[in-house]
């Protein structure tokens, strides 16, 4: 697989709710960063423990790249849209059996076929709002 | 024919982040196609009647937000802290925006505080060697954060 259909292969993978799949085309010590979770750490922690979440918070969820190229120092750069009902909470954001739609970037940096950094950018103030949170103080009251 | 080995992709689009951090608006634009697209993708200001999305042009509601926000935040700096870029016409930055609020911008009421947002801008470039689109992302509730409001709308 070329660069690019490891990415591709990495959002299909989230799409067909296969994280393990995802998890496997990244190596062990790939460092994962959240942009909008202020989340930092190894895949086998951050990224893990976000994908997991994210499907079990959202068991409808899809995956859909818009847009995908490699740049010249092999890294992936893909916009994608998520999309799912909430049936459980989200990092804190209590179910209300919303719908959610998405717009993320993902940077997915590939080294010999295996992803080696993964960082990741979205409005997490979009998602707030489609999920039914009213302040951000208080994050987990919706009304 | 595929747009291919655009030169200096690269640095055309940091000529442009130069010329954000010196307000200098109409070199913006200049650095874009004259039907350059604009999309600001976090960008959604609720009213009671509609949304207001960030799509359009660059030369309409691009060079509007830029000056809006440049105009509330008089000091505002852009700094790119990684950038990428294809032989098709593709780059990709990470851009920190930094400001200190000196006029309410949108629904954000002015507190006088300084934000430092990371930013993710997409850019495609045309066959001229001039950006044809735009596309930003960030996020919102961490610039609310910053400038002390929290409600999410």
């Amino acid at each position: 697989m070329n660069n690019q259909d490891v990415a591709r292969s990495f959002f299909a993978k989230m799409d067909s709710h296969d994280s393990s799949g995802a998890l496997a085309l990244v190596a062990p010590q790939a460092e994962v960063t959240l942009i909008p979770l202020k989340l930092q750490g190894d895949v086998e922690l951050v990224g893990r423990q976000y994908f997991e979440q994210l499907l079990s918070a959202f068991p409808d969820l899809s995956v859909r790249v818009r847009r995908l190229f490699v740049g010249n120092d092999n890294t992936a750069v893909a916009e994608i849209t998520i999309e799912g009902t909430q049936a459980a909470d989200f990092f804190g954001i209590i179910n209300q059996e919303k719908l959610m739609d998405l717009e993320q970037v993902w940077f997915l940096h590939v080294n010999d076929g295996v992803i080696d950094r993964i960082k990741s950018y979205w409005c997490q103030n979009r998602l707030y709002r489609r999920l039914g949170v009213k302040r951000l103080d208080h994050v987990t009251i919706t009304s | 024919m595929s747009v291919t080995s655009i030169p200096g992709a690269t640095e055309v689009v940091t000529a442009f982040f130069d010329a954000y951090s010196e307000h200098d608006v109409e070199r913006m634009v200049d650095l874009c196609l004259d039907n350059a697209d604009f999309h600001y993708v976090p960008f959604e200001l609720w009213g009671k009647q509609r949304v207001i999305r960030g799509d359009g042009k660059v030369r309409t509601i691009g060079k509007v937000i830029w000056t809006t926000l440049i105009d509330s935040f008089p000091d505002l700096t852009t700094r790119i802290m990684y950038i990428t870029s294809d032989d098709e016409g593709n780059v990709a930055a990470e851009v920190m925006i930094s400001g200190t609020q000196a006029k309410p911008f949108g629904t954000m009421g002015n507190q006088g505080l300084h934000y430092d947002l990371p930013h993710v801008f997409l850019f495609r470039m045309g066959k001229e060697g001039l950006i044809e689109e735009i596309t930003g992302y960030w996020d919102t509730a961490d610039w609310y954060r910053q400038l002390g409001r929290l409600e999410v709308d």
